[in-house]
Order: C-alpha cells, then structure tokens, then sequence
C-alpha cells in the first residue's frame, strides 16, 4: 500500500503543468457570475416560508371574524395575534442572527454546524405555526362545540334538511380531516425540502461528528 | 465593486489557482463538472476576499474555502451526477515516465478515490498536498488525534477498493 500512496502523491505532485489555466479575462467573468451555493438556496427558501407563514395569518376572512364575535373570542384570538407576532420577530432575528455567523472561511465542521442551525431555525419556525395551528383549532373547536346553540345558529344549516346531531358531527368530522390533510402536506413539503437541499450536508456532518465522538 | 481589489484578487487568484484545480480535480469527475466547481470556488473566494486579512497565507486560506465549497456549500447540477469518465491519467498520457502497470495503477487508485465520501476526499487531498495533520485538523475542526485516525482509515479504505 505504501508504493502504491508513493506512486500517487508523485503522479499527483507531476500534474501541476498539466492542471488548466484560466486568464484573468476568464476569472474576471466568473466572479461577476452568480453563487449557486447550499446557503443561498437556504436563504431564499427560509425567506419564502417566513413570508408564507406570515401571511397565512392575514387570510382570515372577516365573515370567520364574525362568528367568533358571536362566541366572544374575539378578544382571546387579538391576544393571540399579538404575541404570535412578538414570536415572529423573535424567529426573524434569530434566523439573522444565525445566518449572519456562517462563514466560508470557518473550518468545515463548524461551517456545516452553523449552516444547520441556521436552518433548524426556520424548522422551530415551521413547528411552532403548526402547534400553534392544531392549538387554536382545537380551542376554538372546544369552545364552538360546546356551545351547540350558538354553533348552530351561526352556521345557519336551516336551508338544510338535515338533523343538528347529524351537522354537528359532520361539521366535527370535516374539521379533523382537514387539520390532519394540512399536517400531512407539511409534513411531505418539508421533508422535500430538507432532505432534498440538506442530505448531503448532514451525511458529511455526521461524518465528522462521529469521529469527534 | 472596488475596482482595485477586484484587480488585486484576479491576479492573486491568477498565481495560485492550481489549488483550486485541484481540488476540482478530486471532487469531479469530468470537465463540465470541474468547471462548475472552480466557478463556484471563484466566487466563494471572491466573496470572502475583503475580509480576508492576511493573518494567514493566502494558499491556507484558498485551501479552506476551496474544500469548504466543494463538501459544503457546492450543489452538484444533475448532468455531473455519476459520470464515471475520470481521466486524471490520460492528461499527461503523452509524458513516457509510467510504464503500463503504474497508469494501470493510478487509474484504479484515481477512480478508488472518486468512490470515497467527500470527507474521506479531503483527507487524501491534504495527504497527497503534503499538509500537517495540525493543518489538517485545523481545516477540518477536527482534533488531530481523531484525523490521524481518519487518516489511517481512508488509506485503508483505499487499499480494499484496490485489492477487494
């Protein structure tokens, strides 16, 4: 094995007249070309759901506003809105604050390390709308169904020739499909993403962790 | 851009890019994939060059950023995906110095190489730049105990690719 590395390193020492040659013309032309980068990609992606998850929040319809007059939640949901925001601002700074450390010139372990928790940022981020999602439907819902009067009364079904147990259940029904319809999207999008961008990143990762272990 | 920095860059970069061949040289496998590289090594280096203070020599420098970019940061577009038309041997095919057996030899150890992880990769590319294990180990973020180690294992690993 020994003469074999022996013969490599000189082969590999021989090739430097070989190796191409770029002209300052070339080089010149390559740097006003665009990054292709891992992290660049991460940025735009973390952008985009940021901006997606935020805006999410603003599609409530004002007729949805409406019924939870009825059921005086309307306060209870402004609190929330609130501090849902505080939240975000919180996310966005950490993601800055993470992004802003990476550093090409760093040794590769720790560049990867960042690079991770950078994205792990926006993964809490991610989690957190959708605990916060099952959280408010599930609140709501408690309260709504608890109140079957004033459920029925906004929901209006009297055009409809159906029992009220049989709406209600229905109602119930539809409202579980739907949250674990979304849950199961999210859940198919992100591992997408993740494993798409970052599978070679974590492989390498691992690599080095497990030898520092 | 300052216009004088971007000069000062070019030429530098100009001088010393054989390192950053090199480094394509052992993470592609053939010419399209080796230009994509350097491109993105180029503009990674570009990008980090105003801070770049020169409290290290400007090669360590090139070698961080070019390995970094090539493990770390690097998208493979998908036409460079498994081509297995490596040819590090045939460019200097002409020169009469190996006889049959030894370019038989490095073509298997060339080909042995690009079979590696991309960790395994840059173990080799230090050992065959002749660099220290402090280097290494500083390079990698790893302790140097744990890349002589690492070490050992690569050429091991090398040794049964070329004789299974």
């Amino acid at each position: 094995m020994k003469d074999e590395l022996d013969l490599l390193k000189k082969d590999w020492k021989s090739q430097e007249g070989s190796l191409p040659k770029m002209s300052y013309d070339d080089i010149y032309a390559m740097i006003h070309k665009k990054s292709s980068s891992i992290v660049k990609w991460i940025l735009i992606i973390c952008i985009a759901e940021l901006i997606f998850w935020s805006f999410l929040n603003l599609l409530v319809p004002e007729s949805a506003l409406k019924i939870y007059e009825e059921f005086n939640i309307k306060t209870f949901l402004n609190i929330t809105q609130y501090l849902h925001y505080g939240v975000v601002l919180f996310f966005i700074y950490l993601f800055y604050k993470n992004y802003k450390s990476i550093s090409v010139v760093e040794n590769t372990n720790m560049l990867m390390r960042k690079i991770i928790k950078t994205r792990k940022t926006v993964n809490y981020y991610v989690y957190y709308n959708i605990l916060l999602y099952i959280i408010l439907t599930v609140v709501v819902n408690i309260i709504m169904f608890s109140d079957t009067e004033t459920l029925l009364k906004v929901m209006s079904p009297a055009n409809l020739d159906i029992k009220n147990v049989t709406f209600i259940n229905v109602l119930l029904i539809v409202q579980t499909i739907s949250v674990l319809v979304v849950i199961g999207l999210l859940w198919l999008y992100y591992k997408l993403i993740y494993g798409i961008l970052l599978k070679r990143l974590n492989k390498n990762y691992e690599e080095l962790e497990t030898l520092n272990i | 851009m300052n216009k004088e920095l971007e000069h000062k860059f070019i030429s530098e970069f100009q001088k010393n890019q054989n390192i950053v061949h090199k480094v394509c040289r052992i993470y592609t496998s053939n010419q399209d994939a080796h230009n994509d590289l350097f491109q993105e090594i180029t503009i990674q280096l570009w990008k980090a060059y105003p801070k770049f203070r020169g409290d290290s020599k400007l090669s360590t420098w090139m070698y961080r950023i070019g390995l970094n970019t090539a493990i770390t940061l690097y998208r493979k577009s998908k036409r460079t995906i498994k081509t297995q038309d490596f040819d590090a041997v045939l460019y200097r095919i002409e020169s009469k110095e190996y006889d049959d057996t030894e370019e038989e030899q490095l073509k298997l150890m060339y080909s042995a190489i690009h079979q590696l992880s991309d960790i395994d990769k840059a173990l080799i590319f230090l050992y065959l730049e002749d660099k220290n294990y402090k280097e290494i180990s500083t390079t990698l973020g790893i302790s140097e105990v744990n890349a002589r180690v690492k070490m050992n294992r690569v050429k091991t690993r090398l040794k049964k690719i070329l004789n299974p």
